[in-house]
Parts: structure tokens; sequence; C-alpha cells
């Protein structure tokens, strides 16, 4: 059941603060300022109350000497609004909430190196997307950053250098894996503690080629941004799309025409339906079976020859504007996508079961790489891995968005949390995909495709379900421009699972469970 | 030794050298159609192998002289080793060659280096292969030592070119029941030899999975190919091992070009149905977990176990 009215009755009587410092936004999330002083308070009662930590990120006025804010993202089980902490800054530095919530740390880590801003008892003070051979003073997202070279430290000094955990005792060895892959992957750092071939300790070292998107899209017309938002993450454009459009439609107050809404929803879960076949093709090459994952792969290329078809783009580069989407579909072609998806449903679920049918697959795949129901809430794990961990999480039903509010996707929950269930649950919802896009043709309406564009100023937060779970962007505008905009993907969250997922795996094992989760290496260093 | 011999090895030699590379590709072949897809074409590894014999050899700064060796170690293990195998002609009994237990050793000793070499680079997915591959082999070597020893029993031989002499003069003793059982240890042994699907992945470029592939990692160009060449030709002499004792019809023992050529076709075809099996097998399966390959490995020990307890207690 979700509350559509939000939180903030609630958030009323729960924060005893003044009547003043509490605002409701359009999409229902409650939005408090709060000072310094009260924030220990806050965050010890919103701890209480078990929510969810969803993202920290900084934002800075472009006014001469102004102090950085702090957002606190937050949202609780049944209600369609978020919680968000507005925190204006007095100083340069803040109290640390990485204890209450684990998974902070990754963002301060992130509001360090981006703003130089210090968190006071910070368990983790390691620099994340700046790597050590940038300069000290070096806080590209500060208003006051001027865009030229920097040098660069080259070598960093031994003392200087990442400190990864250190694990000892007799037969304890160490494997170092990338940043440079054998394959053609993108680049991450894995560093293995290991012991013969079970893995003891597992620490994820990302960013290594990080582009600046949210730098980039500071002083872009919100139109241009949307280019920005697309290249986020190439299989997850039309969700970071959506999601950016969305945020500017809240801030204007736009209303998406029913046709655009129904168009958006088929491009999205189409997107998720290539994307979540590439997932399962993979995780088939990868227990050495890829006569079982040759039908994933031909009808992946069928699905994106599909997209070209629909919006001129493999991938719906382009596809989507503020306001609605670029180019309409003709009723033939939604036609004819009704009947292909026939067969496509046909071929797809004997793929499935014939996959699922051979015992030395599901040898692999049973029983590998648990992540604990546990462990959801406090590390923010979302999408199929949360689900195949037993939590039922979906931002289409969450919060919903677009034409989710009218149909609602059908979720599967399993409580293995092994590749096993994880290919499971992400079978299960290429199959809803298709369902939801066989309703959406059915009652597509006829209409406008898009929303007259009249952009203001404003900041709003949106949310979507892209392939791997929740995808939140901010974005802020002032005077036509784009003042902030921070993006957090699902990979950002969900990176850290596997560090749990691999314990006590053998090192062999680690790549199917890798790719079981198959996270974006962009979606998590823009 | 008679010219007849030395005419014996030059031709099994140089047919060796030719048609290694092919069962390769063959293989490559069989598993893209299962597939779906179209496969490389047949001259694709000797393409492969001649590109590489051009490239330029880098070496690891922290390598030392066994780096260096292990390539030739390697090729020219398996080339002594390719003498003790007829493909199509057996010579006659030798008494000073052929000795099955140095067959076996020489591939220990090819082995042997090839693991040095993984740990000599210094890199991590080296040793790791390294530390698999003898893990491994400890299990693959006795099931291959039981085997022979299994056959030792049945034609009362511990040289090769007597098993094989006796085979060719009564192909109907391959239909022997107890033998079968050795054909599946063979069979297994192949697999695991040439590092196949379940036990390793050829084609994986998921380093931290390999085995076979992480210790030769650090080798490149030239010594590249060598390792690749030594490879093919260890993969074409346990085939025809596995044809001579099993399907061993059309073996000739008479020096004639009708009968070698005659010989040749037979050999060849036989050849390429082992391969579409071992294509077909590996398209049938997953890898397994590493841990549970010993189950597979103790499989071939169990069975040529059995044939030598048949074979001893019933007469």
């Amino acid at each position: 059941m979700v509350y559509v009215n939000g939180l903030m009755p609630w958030c009323h009587r729960l924060f005893s603060l003044p009547e003043e410092r509490f605002s409701v936004s359009q999409s229902h999330d409650t939005i408090i300022s709060i000072q310094s002083s009260e924030f220990e308070k806050v965050i010890s009662k919103i701890y209480d109350e078990s929510f969810t930590m969803v993202c920290i990120f900084a934002s800075e006025s472009a006014v001469p000497d102004s102090k950085p804010t702090l957002t606190y993202v937050f949202e609780r089980t049944g209600y369609a609004g978020f919680l968000i902490l507005k925190l204006e800054l007095s100083t340069e530095n803040v109290i640390s909430i990485g204890l209450p919530f684990p998974t902070a740390c990754l963002y301060e880590r992130e509001i360090r190196d981006g703003f130089g801003i210090e968190f006071i008892n910070a368990k983790d003070n390691r620099r994340l997307f700046l790597h050590e051979n940038y300069p000290k003073e070096f806080h590209p997202l500060r208003k006051t950053f001027r865009n030229r070279p920097v040098e660069t430290i080259q070598p960093v000094p031994p003392d200087e250098e990442y400190q990864f955990k250190k694990v000892h005792g007799e037969g304890v060895y160490q494997i170092p894996v990338g940043p440079v892959h054998a394959g053609i992957i993108e680049p991450g750092h894995f560093r293995f503690s290991v012991i013969g071939e079970s893995i003891y300790n597992l620490e994820v070292r990302m960013f290594w080629k990080h582009r600046g998107i949210e730098k980039l899209a500071e002083g872009k017309t919100p139109e241009q941004a949307a280019a920005l938002a697309e290249a986020v993450s190439g299989d997850e454009t039309a969700a970071n799309t959506w999601a950016y459009c969305t945020a500017v439609e809240r801030i204007s107050g736009m209303l998406v025409p029913p046709r655009a809404e129904h168009l958006r929803l088929i491009f999205a879960e189409m997107e998720r339906i290539y994307s979540l076949l590439g997932d399962m093709a993979g995780m088939s090459i990868d227990v050495a079976y890829p006569v079982g994952a040759c039908p994933f792969f031909n009808l992946r290329e069928e699905i994106l020859r599909w997209n070209d078809n629909l919006s001129g783009s493999r991938f719906y580069k382009g596809a989507f504007v503020i306001g609605g989407i670029r180019k309409d579909v003709s009723a033939e072609k939604l036609t004819e996508l009704t009947q292909y998806l026939k067969s496509f449903s046909e071929r797809y679920e004997d793929a499935v079961r014939s996959l699922l049918a051979q015992p030395s697959v599901i040898d692999r795949f049973d029983t590998t790489g648990v992540v604990r129901s546990e462990l959801v809430a406090p590390l923010n794990l979302t999408g199929p891995i949360a689900r195949a961990s037993g939590v039922p999480t979906d931002v289409r039903i969450d919060h919903p968005y677009g034409l989710y509010s009218k149909l609602i996707p059908r979720i599967k929950i399993l409580d293995g949390g092994d590749v096993l269930c994880r290919f499971n649950i992400k079978a299960d919802v290429i199959k809803n995909s298709v369902e939801l896009i066989e309703r959406a043709i059915g009652e597509m309406p006829v209409g406008p495709i898009l929303a007259e564009s009249k952009v203001k100023d404003g900041s709003a937060l949106s949310a979507v379900e892209s392939s791997r779970g929740q995808n939140v962007h901010w974005v802020d505008i002032r005077n036509g421009k784009i003042e902030r905009y921070k993006v957090r993907t699902a990979s950002f969250c969900n990176w850290i699972a596997i560090e749990f997922a691999v314990l006590n795996n053998i090192v062999p094992d680690f790549p199917l469970i890798n790719k079981s989760m198959n996270l974006s290496y962009a979606g998590t260093d823009l | 030794m008679s010219v007849e011999f030395i005419l014996y090895c030059l031709m099994n030699l140089g047919l060796v050298i030719v048609l290694a590379p092919l069962f390769i590709s063959l293989i490559k072949i069989v598993k893209a159609s299962a597939q779906g897809r179209k496969g490389p074409s047949v001259f694709q590894t000797y393409r492969n192998l001649m590109k590489l014999f051009k490239k330029e050899v880098i070496y690891s700064s922290n390598s030392s002289w066994i780096m260096r060796i292990t390539p030739y170690v390697n090729i020219i293990c398996m080339l002594v080793a390719a003498l003790f195998v007829p493909l199509v002609f057996i010579p006659g009994p030798q008494s000073w060659f052929g000795n099955v237990i140095l067959f076996l050793y020489i591939f220990a000793l090819a082995r042997f280096f090839m693991a040095l070499a993984g740990l000599d680079a210094g890199s991590t997915f080296g040793g790791m292969g390294s530390s698999r591959e003898m893990s491994l082999s400890s299990l693959t070597e006795p099931a291959m030592i039981l085997v022979f020893a299994a056959l030792a029993f049945v034609y009362q031989a511990t040289n090769l070119f007597d098993i094989f002499i006796t085979l060719s003069e009564s192909p109907l003793m391959a239909f022997n029941p107890s033998l079968m059982l050795l054909a599946i240890s063979l069979f297994i042994i192949l697999i695991a030899e040439t590092a196949r699907i379940p036990l390793d992945n050829p084609e994986t470029h998921l380093e931290l999975t390999m085995v076979h592939e992480a210790m030769i990692l650090e080798q490149s160009g030239r010594n590249l190919a060598l390792m690749e060449m030594s490879a093919a030709v260890k993969q074409l002499l346990l085939m025809s091992v596995l044809i001579n004792i099993f399907f061993p019809w059309g073996n000739t023992t008479s020096f004639t070009i009708p009968a070698i050529a005659g010989s040749l076709v037979l050999f060849l075809v036989k050849c390429i149905l082992l391969a579409l099996v071992i294509g077909l097998f590996e398209s049938s399966l997953a890898k397994m977990r590493l841990f549970r390959l010993p189950n597979l490995l103790i499989i071939a020990s169990v069975l040529a176990f059995l044939t030598v307890i048949l074979e001893v207690f019933l007469p």
C-alpha cells in the first residue's frame, strides 16, 4: 500500500520543528530545512523510525561566499514521497552519519572529493572518485573551481597511496584484478584477499574514467543537459533520460501528454528487456555454457533492432525530450510490435526453460554468491538484487512515476539471494515487461506527444527503476540554466553488495557472481 | 635403428605438426555450429600461429631463464612424445623405444615447466593457474597411470608399439568389455589434459576462472605460438592414443604407399569423428565448480582401476 499523501504530517509530529521549515513538493516529497544544531537529533529519529538512506549530495550556490548545502534523501516503505533534509552548512565540516547509515560513507567520501567538506568522526577518509594523483586542494564541484589543466601527482608517494583493507595470517594472499581486464569491459579494480581458493575479503575500487558529468551539466540549458543524462550509462539511457526529464517537468509543472507517457513506458520497458537479456546471456557464458546463451543474444539483438525501428536509435539516444518524446510511433508499427512480442515470449520462455533444464548450469548457479536479506536495507541495495534477497522493492511501485500509477507492475520476490534467484528474478522481470508493453499498446491514446516547453526555475528529485534498480536524479535550475545536477544510479549502491556476496565463495566463481549483478561501471563513475 | 623406423619418425612428426592445429579449429567449428554461429575457418589456427611466430617476444622484468626455455622444453617434449604414438603407420617392435612410463613422464616434464613458467613472471594469475594445474594434475596423473597400467595388464606389454601392433593385428580385441571402461577414462583424461569444458574453458577471457590459459598468460609472440602448438600437439596425441587403442582398424604395419594412404584417410575420418564428439560434449555441459572437478577425475581413476581388477582376477 502506497500512501500518496507523503510523509509530511507524520514527519511534522516526529521532528517537532517549526511549521515554516517544512514544505511538500509536487511529487509529495517532504522537504525539511534543518540547522547544524538540530542535525544529530533529527538523524537519530530518522534512524529509529527505520528509514532507508537513498543518497547524500552537496550543492553550492553561485553567489560569492555562499556556503554549500548538504541534501540528505531518505525513503520509507509505503510512502510515495521521499524525505529530503536540507542542511545549510555554517562551517566547512559536518558530523558523519556513517555509523547509523553505513552507505553514507560512500556519499561523504564523494562530497569530500568534490567539495572539500570534511566529515567529523568519519570511519573512512580515503579518496573516492578523485584518485590520489589529483592535487589535495582540487575540488571540481565547487563554484569557485576554474576549468584549467591541473598538475597531477606522478608517482603517488607510498604513504599517500590508497589503503586497501589488510588481511593478515598464514596462507592469506592478495589477488589484484584490473582495472585493465582481459575482456573488453569497463575498468574496475578488485582486490581479493584469499586463502587457497576461498575469498576472505574483497574490495572494489572504481572511478578510473571519471567523466565529470555533474560538473559538465552546470551552466547548460535543461535541453542541452538531457544529452548528458543519456551518457550516464549506455544500457540505462531510457531510464536515465526519463528520470532527468521527469525532474525538469516537476520543476516546471509540465504535464506530459498521455500518448507520450504510454510511449515512454514502452521504450523504458523495451530497454529493461534487452538489458536483462544481456545479463542472462552473460551468466550462461560465464559458466562456460554458450549454447544456452545464444538464444538470449539473438533475442537481445532483435529487441535492439526494434528499438531502432521505434525511436531511430538502438539505445534510445535522443528519444526522450523534456515534455514528452521526440518522435511519434505509427499505429501500424505498434501492432507489428504486439505481434512480434508474441513470438518473442514463446522463444524467450523456451530459452529460459532449456537453460534451467541443464543440471550443470543449476549446479553453478545454486547457492553461489548469496546476498543476505539483512544487508539490503542498511546497504540500500535496490532492484533485482534486493528482490532476489526477499525484499520487495521497485521504484515503479514504491514511488510511481509516469504511467506506472495506472499500469502497476507485478514483481516477484525470492529469498535465496543466490545467483539462481537473481537469474529467476530477471527472467520474471522480462516477462512482466512484455505484459506491460502489451497493455500500454492496448490502451494507447491518440493525441500530441510533446507538451509545450516552459522550463521554470526550481529544484526537484525524481527516481526511476532502471534494469539495475533505483536511479535517482536531482535537478536544480536557476535563471534557466542547470545549477546542480546530481545522479545516483543503482550501480553506485549495488557495487557494495558484491563485496558481501563473494565472501566464502571461491575465486573462480567471482565472475559469475559479478555477472549475476551486472553493474555498470560508467553508471558509478559519472 | 632401421631405416623404416627413421622414416616412421619423420613421417609421424610431419603429420603431427601439420594436423595438430587442424583439430583445434575443427572443435571450434563444431562448438560454434552447436551455438548457431558460423565459426572460424579450418585454417584459422594456422593463421594465428603464423601471426604469433612473426611477433616479438616480451618478457616480464621479473622473469628468469625458466620463462625463456619453457616454450622450447614444451614443444620438444611434445614432439618426442609424438614419436611414441604412430598416427598411420606402426613400425615393427622396438626393444629400446616406446616405454609407456617414459611417455607419461614426458608429459609430466612439460607440465612441470609450464607450471614453473606460470609462477616465474610474478603475475598473480600465472601463480593461480599453476597452483590449480598442479592440484588437478595430482588427480589426472594417477588416472593416466592407471589407464596405462590396465592396458599393460590387458596386452601383457609395457611398450606402446607392442600394444599397438597387437591391436592392429587383431582389432576385435578392442571389443573387450573391460576396455570400454578404459575408453571412458581415457576420454575424461583427454578432456582434462586439453583444458576443455567442464574442467577448464579454452575460450574464456575471465582470468579468475582460468587454469591452463592463466599459466601462459604472460607468454607472447613466438613463445606463445610454441606453447599453443604444444597444446595442439598434445591434443592430437591423446586423440590418436584413444583412436589407436579403441578403434584400431586400418592402422597399417606395412610400409607401402597405398597402405599408408589408405590408413591416413581412415585416420582423418576417425579423428574428425572424435573432434565432433569432443565438440558436442563440450557444448552440452557447463563448466563444473572448481572443487567438484576431483569427482570427475576420480571417476576416471576408478574405471581404470576396475579394469585392472577385472584383468587380474577374472581369467
